[in-house]
This record gives C-alpha cells, sequence and structure tokens, in this order.
C-alpha cells in the first residue's frame, strides 16, 4: 500500500465504517477476529442499507451477515479482484475524473484485466459468476465503498499484490480519501501499527526511514549519538545498511548455514524474543529445531513462552518474567491510527518487571546505557514513559509524528467521551482535533487526519493527496496530481513535490529569514527539527510530503503491476503452468527463498488432496499464551479440532468427533478432533491458529515450569502449514496449504 | 441453564438444603460475628478504590476499559460505555481482561534450563549470565550473529526502544509481528 499511494495503513477508521454505502470484506472475519469493530459495519448496513459483501474461502461468522456471499479457492483473490474491475471497465463504473487527476498507470491494469472474463475467473476461482456480477455491481455503483481486509489477503506469496490490487480497486471506483470509502485493513494485535510506525523491523529504522546511511545518520542525531560510534556496533557499513532476517525466515539463518554469507558469515547463534509467539509462523517444526540449535535462547513474557517447552534444548534457555501491558504505561496505536494512552492500572506482580526496565539493564551491563537513553534529552533524570513518547514525536516526521506528544495523547484518552464515532471529531477542550491523533498529525496544533488523501480538507485541518515518494516524473510522464487536483485552500492548485529547504520559498511563498534560513539548510520535511518547512507548508494549505498522483505500477518490484500466480502448493495443478510462482529468491531477508522449485519439486495435491483455510477464534489472540491462560475463555474454546464438510468426511470415513491425523506437505503432523461444519467446502478442512502444548499427538503439559501452564492445550496448526512467503515482504503463506487426512 | 456434568439434580438439592441450613444458623449467629453490609459498604464495597481508562490489549480496535483497583489490586473491571470506539462493548476476550493480569499461572520469576531441568534465578544472576553470554557471542561471531524479535504487544515506547537496542547491538536481525 505504502508503494502505492506512500503509506502502509487503514486510510480510514473503524466509526468511518458507518458512513460507508457498500462493503467488502475480503480475506477478512471481523465478527470473530474485531468483534468490536464490526458493530460499524452492522450499522452501516442498519442506517445506510450499505451491502455487505463477503469474500472468504470459508462461510465465517462474517459471512453469515453478508447480503452477498462468495466463496472462492485459498489463493485466488487477484484473479477475483481483476474480474471485479474488468466488470467496472465494461461497464464505466469506474470514476474518470479520479483516475485522470490522482492516478499513474491506470491503462496497465485495464489491460491485464481483460483475460479475467467471469468464465475464466470462474475457472480459477470456483465462484459462480453470477456471484461476482452481483457483487461487482452492488459495489461499483455505490458511493461510497470501503473495502476490508486483514491475515486472509497478506499471509500468501502473493500477499504484497493481493494488497495492492485492492488499493488499486478502490482508486478504480474513486473511493479513496472520502469519508465512508478507504482501503480498512484491520490489524492484528493490539499495536502492530504502533510497533510497525516504530520500525521494530529488520528492513528499516522507526518511521520508515529505511536502512541508508542518510537515515543512519538522521537518527544518530535524534538518538544524540555519533554515528560513527553507531556505525562502528555493526560488523560492516553494508551490513549496517542491509535488511536483517525477519520474524518467518531466522530460522533459516540458524538451520541453514549457506545463509551465513548474508549475515555477515554467521550463522545465528542466539535468539531474544520480546514478547513474541513465534509458533505462529509457518514450518513450526523448522523453528524448534532452529531453537534446539542455537547457543542461547531468551524468552521475556508476562506468560512463560509456548515455544520454550515446544524446544527440548536443556541448557541456556531463559524466561524473563515481563509485566503485562496493564502494568505499563505508554502509547498504543489502533488499526484507525488513533493513538490512545494505556494507562498502568497496576504495580507488576511477582517478580515480573516493564520491557523497558529489562533493555535498560541489558544495555548497562553492555556498557552502552548512557547512548541507549540520550534521545529522551534528559541525561539519566529521564521520566518513563513520557519522555520517550516526545523522543518519538521528535524523531517520527515522515508519518507525521510531531504532534503526538504525551499531553496531548493523555489528553485525548482522559477525555475520551469527548470524540464522535463516525468523524472522530472532538468538543469541548478537545474540539476541532480528532481522536488520537491519527497520523499524520503535522504540529502541535495539528488535529489529526482521520481519512488519508483526503483533498476536500485543508492540510491544517487533515487533509492531502497522495505522497510524492516515487519520483515527480516518469518516462516523460507527470507523477503529479492534475491541475484542481489539490486539497482545499493550498497555494499550489495541483501537484508538487515533497517540501524541501530548496523549495519552500517558491511553493509556500513565504520568505525565510537569513536565521531560518541557516537552520533549514540541506533538510527536507523528513529531517528537518526547527520545524520550520512543516510549519511553512502547512500556512501555505500543503502536505509537507507533496501531492502526487497514485501508482498502480511499482518499478522494482518483482510483479510491477499484481499478477495471479497460483500458490506454490495449488489445489489447481493444472493451472500452475499458465500462472507459475516466481523464481527462487536469493538473499531475501539473509534467507534463500524457494518459489518456482517448491511448486515445481512435486504433484503436491496428489499426494496432498485437501486445501488447508486457517484463522482465529473470537476466544483466542496468538498463539493463545495468554487467552489459554485463561481459566474462562480456556473454558469457551478449550480444544484444537479441524473443521471438515462432512461429505469430505465421509471419503475419509471419518465421523463427527473423531481423530484425525493431518499430515502437512513438509515433515510435520497433528492429531486433532473432526468437527463436521458446511462452513468449508468439500477439499477443505479448517484449522483454528490459536492453539499450541501438544505436539503431533503428545502432550507438552509437563514440559512447563511448575504453576505457569495454560488451561487449555492443542495442536499447533503451524506443524501443517506449507513452505511459503510472500515474494515482497516475506510473510508466511499460512493460507494455501494443503495437507493429508487419515482417521486416527 | 445447563447444568455441569458433575452436579446433578442430586446433588443439587444437597447442596440446596445445606444453604438453607446455613441461612438458618446465620439467622441466629451472634451479631459480633456477621452482621449484614451496610447500606455504604453495598454501594461501595471497595472504599478508597480509583478507577482507571486503559485500553484493551488484545485486538487492534483498542476498546476503553475502565479497571477499578484498590491497594494495587484489580478489584473490579467495568465497561467504558462512553468510548467513542467500544461504546462499551467488549468481546469475551476483553471482558476478561482483569484475569488476565490476575492469573496465577503466570511466569512470576526469572527461570532458566539447567541440565533439562528448570531452575529459580534471581535476576541479578539471570541478567548478568545472559549478558555475559551476548557479549561473548557478539565478540565471537559479530552482532548479526543475534536474532531479536519485538512485539505488537508492547507500547509505542517500549518497541522503539527495542528497535533501538538492536540498533546500538549491532545488528539489524530485528523483526515483528507485522509481518504476520
Amino acid at each position: 500500500m505504502a508503494n502505492t499511494w506512500g503509506y502502509g495503513a487503514m486510510t480510514n477508521h473503524l466509526g468511518d465504517m458507518q458512513n460507508s454505502k457498500a462493503i467488502i470484506i475480503f480475506g477478512a472475519n471481523p465478527a470473530s477476529n474485531h468483534p468490536i469493530a464490526m458493530q460499524h459495519i452492522l450499522k452501516a448496513k442498519e442506517q445506510n442499507g450499505a451491502k455487505i459483501i463477503v469474500i472468504d474461502p470459508r462461510y465465517t461468522k462474517t459471512a453469515a451477515k453478508s447480503d452477498i456471499y462468495c466463496r472462492i479457492r485459498t489463493g485466488t483473490d487477484i484473479a477475483f479482484l481483476y474480474g471485479m474491475i474488468r466488470l467496472i471497465r465494461d461497464n464505466n463504473w469506474y470514476d474518470k475524473s479520479f483516475i485522470n487527476d490522482r492516478v499513474y498507470g491506470m491503462e496497465e491494469i485495464f489491460k491485464e484485466c481483460e483475460e479475467y472474463t467471469p468464465e475464466h475467473v470462474e475457472d480459477i476461482t470456483g465462484c459462480p459468476k453470477e456471484l461476482l456480477i452481483q457483487a461487482a455491481t452492488a459495489f461499483a455503483t455505490a458511493e461510497p465503498g470501503c473495502l476490508i481486509w486483514n491475515q486472509g489477503w497478506t499471509q500468501h506469496t502473493v500477499g504484497s499484490s493481493n494488497t495492492r490490487l485492492g488499493s488499486i480497486l478502490q482508486l478504480v471506483l474513486g473511493n479513496m480519501g472520502k469519508p465512508g470509502g478507504g482501503t480498512n485493513i484491520l490489524r492484528g494485535h493490539d499495536n502492530v501499527q504502533g510497533s510497525t510506525d516504530m520500525g521494530c523491523l529488520s528492513d528499516t529504522l522507526p518511521g520508515y526511514y529505511g536502512l541508508a546511511e542518510g537515515s543512519w545518520k538522521y537518527f544518530a542525531s535524534q538518538w544524540k549519538v555519533d554515528y560513527e560510534w553507531l556505525k562502528g556496533r555493526f560488523k560492516s557499513k553494508e551490513m549496517m545498511e542491509a535488511k536483517g532476517f525477519s520474524l518467518s525466515l531466522w530460522m533459516n539463518g540458524v538451520l541453514d548455514e549457506a545463509n551465513a554469507k548474508n549475515n555477515a558469515g554467521t550463522p545465528l547463534k542466539a535468539l531474544v524474543c520480546i514478547g513474541n509467539g513465534i509458533s505462529t509462523i509457518t514450518q513450526t517444526h523448522k523453528v524448534k529445531e532452529a531453537l534446539d540449535k542455537l547457543d542461547l535462547v531468551v524468552f521475556i513474557d508476562p506468560y512463560v513462552n509456548d515455544a520454550a517447552v515446544i524446544t527440548t534444548r536443556d541448557n541456556n534457555l531463559y524466561l524473563l518474567p515481563a509485566a503485562s501491558q496493564v502494568e505499563c504505561s505508554g502509547t498504543v496505536v489502533n488499526t484507525g491510527r488513533s493513538a490512545q494512552w494505556r494507562s498502568k492500572v497496576i504495580e507488576p506482580l511477582y517478580e515480573a518487571r516493564p520491557d523497558e526496565e529489562i533493555l535498560f539493564d541489558f544495555a548497562k551491563r553492555m556498557g552502552f546505557y548512557d547512548e541507549f537513553t540520550a534521545g529522551m534529552g534528559k541525561g539519566k533524570d529521564f521520566t518513563w514513559p513520557e519522555d520517550a513518547t516526545d523522543e518519538i514525536a521528535r524523531s517520527l516526521k515522515t508519518v507525521g509524528f510531531q504532534g503526538r506528544t504525551a499531553a496531548r495523547v493523555k489528553k485525548h484518552t482522559e477525555n475520551w467521551h469527548l470524540f464522535d464515532t463516525t468523524s472522530l471529531k472532538g468538543r469541548g477542550p478537545v474540539s476541532k482535533e480528532y481522536y488520537g491523533l491519527p497520523w499524520p498529525c503535522w504540529t502541535q496544533e495539528h488535529p489529526g487526519s482521520p481519512v488519508l488523501y483526503n483533498i476536500n480538507l485543508p492540510v491544517s485541518q487533515g487533509g492531502m493527496g497522495f505522497r510524492t515518494r516515487f519520483g515527480t516524473e516518469r518516462n516523460g510522464v507527470s507523477l503529479l496530481a492534475a491541475d484542481g487536483a489539490a486539497p482545499v485552500g493550498s497555494r499550489i492548485k495541483g501537484g508538487y513535490d515533497e517540501i524541501t529547504s530548496q523549495n519552500i520559498e517558491n511553493l509556500s511563498g513565504i520568505k525565510l529569514t537569513d536565521e531560518e534560513k541557516k537552520l533549514v539548510e540541506g533538510k527536507n520535511w523528513k529531517t528537518d527539527d526547527s520545524g520550520i518547512l512543516v510549519r511553512n507548508a502547512l500556512k501555505a494549505g500543503l502536505a509537507p510530503y507533496g501531492n502526487a498522483r497514485a501508482r498502480t505500477i511499482v518499478w522494482g518490484f518483482r510483479d510491477e503491476i499484481p499478477k495471479h500466480r497460483e500458490p506454490l502448493h495449488s489445489f489447481r495443478q493444472d493451472l500452475v503452468k499458465r500462472y507459475p510462482a516466481v523464481a527462487d529468491i536469493e538473499n531475501h531477508y539473509r534467507t534463500t527463498v524457494r518459489y518456482a522449485s517448491e511448486q515445481n519439486a512435486q504433484n503436491w495435491v496428489a499426494d496432498y488432496p485437501i486445501n488447508i483455510v486457517s484463522g482465529r477464534v473470537v476466544e483466542h489472540m496468538g498463539t493463545g499464551t495468554e487467552t489459554r491462560a485463561s481459566k474462562y475463555l480456556a473454558e469457551l474454546s478449550g480444544e484444537m479440532y479441524g473443521e471438515l464438510h462432512p461429505e469430505l468426511a465421509a471419503k475419509l470415513g471419518i465421523r463427527d468427533g473423531e481423530m484425525m491425523w493431518v499430515y502437512g506437505t513438509g515433515e510435520g503432523k497433528i492429531k486433532i478432533k473432526c468437527k463436521y461444519s458446511y462452513r468449508v467446502d468439500e477439499n477443505s478442512v479448517f484449522l483454528p491458529q490459536n492453539f499450541s502444548g501438544v505436539w503431533s499427538g503428545e502432550s507438552l503439559e509437563s514440559r512447563y515450569p511448575a504453576g505457569t501452564a495454560p488451561h487449555s492445550f492443542g495442536e499447533n496448526s503451524n506443524q501443517v502449514t506449507s513452505y511459503g512467503y510472500d515474494q515482497q515482504t516475506s510473510c508466511p503463506e499460512t493460507k494455501c496449504s494443503l495437507v493429508r487426512i487419515e482417521r486416527a | 441453564m445447563k447444568m455441569l456434568k458433575s452436579f446433578g439434580r442430586r446433588s443439587f438439592l444437597k447442596m440446596a438444603s445445606l444453604a438453607t441450613a446455613t441461612t438458618a444458623t446465620s439467622a441466629f449467629a451472634s451479631n459480633s460475628v456477621l452482621r449484614g453490609a451496610t447500606k455504604d459498604e453495598i454501594r461501595n464495597p471497595y472504599p478508597g478504590s480509583k478507577l482507571i481508562k486503559t485500553i484493551c490489549t488484545h485486538c487492534s480496535v483498542g476498546c476503553g476499559v475502565i479497571a477499578e483497583v484498590q491497594n494495587n489490586v484489580w478489584v473490579r473491571q467495568e465497561v467504558a460505555h462512553d468510548h467513542p470506539i467500544s461504546h462499551g462493548g467488549h468481546c469475551c476476550k476483553g471482558a476478561d481482561m482483569i484475569d488476565k493480569v490476575r492469573g496465577t499461572n503466570r511466569l512470576k520469576y526469572p527461570t532458566a534450563k539447567v541440565n533439562g531441568k528448570w531452575a529459580r534465578l534471581d535476576w541479578d544472576k539471570a541478567m548478568s549470565q545472559i549478558s555475559d553470554q551476548l557479549i561473548g557471542i557478539r565478540e565471537k561471531y559479530g552482532a548479526d550473529a543475534v536474532q531479536f524479535l519485538g512485539s505488537a504487544k508492547c507500547s509505542n515506547e517500549q518497541a522503539y526502544y527495542i528497535r533501538k537496542f538492536a540498533a546500538m547491538f549491532g545488528t539489524n536481525n530485528i523483526d515483528h509481528q507485522a509481518r504476520i
């Protein structure tokens, strides 16, 4: 998404969905996974008569509330989307002026969709063409319509193409930058958006600044350390600027020594894991092997990490008790980019310590505590977390964090009763501000931006065009927005470049004093600590990041426009030739990753004829480490199972409630209870992904330290999910896997 | 109402008669041992408690939670009717927030596996053993021999400092659930 229009985040917000006239939920199941978000969707249905269109391989609880339900085969989202776009094109339902003014490269998409006739889409997806036509008609003729997705789209080898094409669908219909429209990604955990903004990632520094030399120099200055010192901490400048291992691939850094060449010549020897349920990634048996092989493993969690009992290592495995989230305080960012202050409810129980204290202690023992805390600018007398919140606000200019100081975020959370649901607008002491100061929040006077890319508002009130992020011209064609397509009140009536010290006077029409010129010299809106560039831009009604076109083509990507590719373990072997996977990738997050060679290794479906559909249950979160530790939630959902269509079960000779063995294409197998269900089709099994503590039929309960075992256990579904990772982001493919099932 | 398996009709009757007996006994009990709650105590059973507004820790919706705390004990959980996103709504996980903290099966103290058995450690010992090993690995193999994993369950401030920690340790081998 960031590669389409500048930022990768939910563009609108949850309450805003009440403004929608039609809602597509594609690869998401909010009724189970975001139940409280679902109330806003249902209100759109009740109040606006919005049609709810659910496209999903499984008839979920969300699908049960839909007007139109399209069951598709897993991994065929792109074919379905192109089918929709083709119908929109042929019926002239697309928004010509929006595309003309604000989009680059739509012709390519209109060309690519040509082969996706309703009949062809039916063949690929398995969804009757009548339903595709109904869904496209209902969505394209309602205005505005919003598109919701979730991990059903991202956890694929082509996940990044799914999300791009979804974004493109909304561009085709001109649904971007409008209340009730947008691409509303429902994030998983409570602070996925926040931790991602914070750059807790292997491919970027905080605020998506990347890893280039300029970015490191910028952060060295923000952290108030010497760049040369920081560089000296790394093996080399090259390693400092190279993407690290990702969460889904790190185990290959332990197990496959061939990857050492991408990792400064060394395999991984230690893992320090803070609050992360690593058994929710695919290939759990590989995770186990890696954990067994490392020299040192450290888990820092409020409850025992389930991976600590999956590994059978005997030494150098440490479990440090972390304070739970409500025993700490700080900022969390919800899926709609709103910041909320999570106040500390009680002091940490037992011997638990907050994460930051553990980090500070490590930094002291390793000799860089002073450097580590210098960024807060208070020496040894800082106040946690407020001084860190303000340090982040100062540093993260790319995402407009400047206005999100601790004092302002606290004021919003304390006054949450003063904010409106559908607009997020405040009253009284917080009037003219939006709840949680959704980013970008450019200055300490800025109200936040509840709907991204809305040009019907001035920038100072949350308006903006698309970001100038990919240059201003390509092959002689301007990438800037057309004349007339600028935020209300903009001094420049069309597109413009991102703001720098060179163009600020020209674009804003404001003369800088000599002193100001000195302060901003060589800086741009992302690096200017004085705030002069951003302030003057706002005065002239300009977005600091520019005003450009969204693009459908991403130069440098493996698929420059999104392309349907059959899953590596495809249920439709006959389509693999026409829609093959990309070639294998060397050094993908420091790992060699198999694509074509895995897809062609054997005729997978012959030996593994059943498709996996995976997902969550409402009672549990992630691996269930915390929720299965709760007596009540464990009582509500205490057992792992697989949903099987009765017809398929009959063929396999398995009765409802009997145990079955599920064998994955890797080496994993699980023994689970069969649950008859018509939610899945006759070729698939649904596996909830929230269980752990049973390993291929063997209970791991006795491996927990005394008194720390959760109240319910189950086989981990990722023991049988297939190999596969997103071709751009390396997100694990949990959705398209094949298995073989036998009666136990 | 569904009856629990171990709680059949016969045992229910037994319990009922026991309850009657207890009530009868209570009625004759000495006032110095038992007394009825006062109106004040019913209205405010946790004197001196305070209400703290906080945010649910499960999914990304960010529902409001109101915690009632007395002497560092989270005693009751109230719904936040006036929260602009959740309007007092909770799923079963959010409604159970209070038990997430109070669970007796939490990890209570630093623990390490020594020759296949779990052993309790004090913080100082655990931290120095881990630090010494990390320093040793860094010296022998380089900082890239260590993989850090952060979390989407941390606050912004913690996540930012985890990233900063990896950078100052000297590696980009740091990631979290954004990719999941």
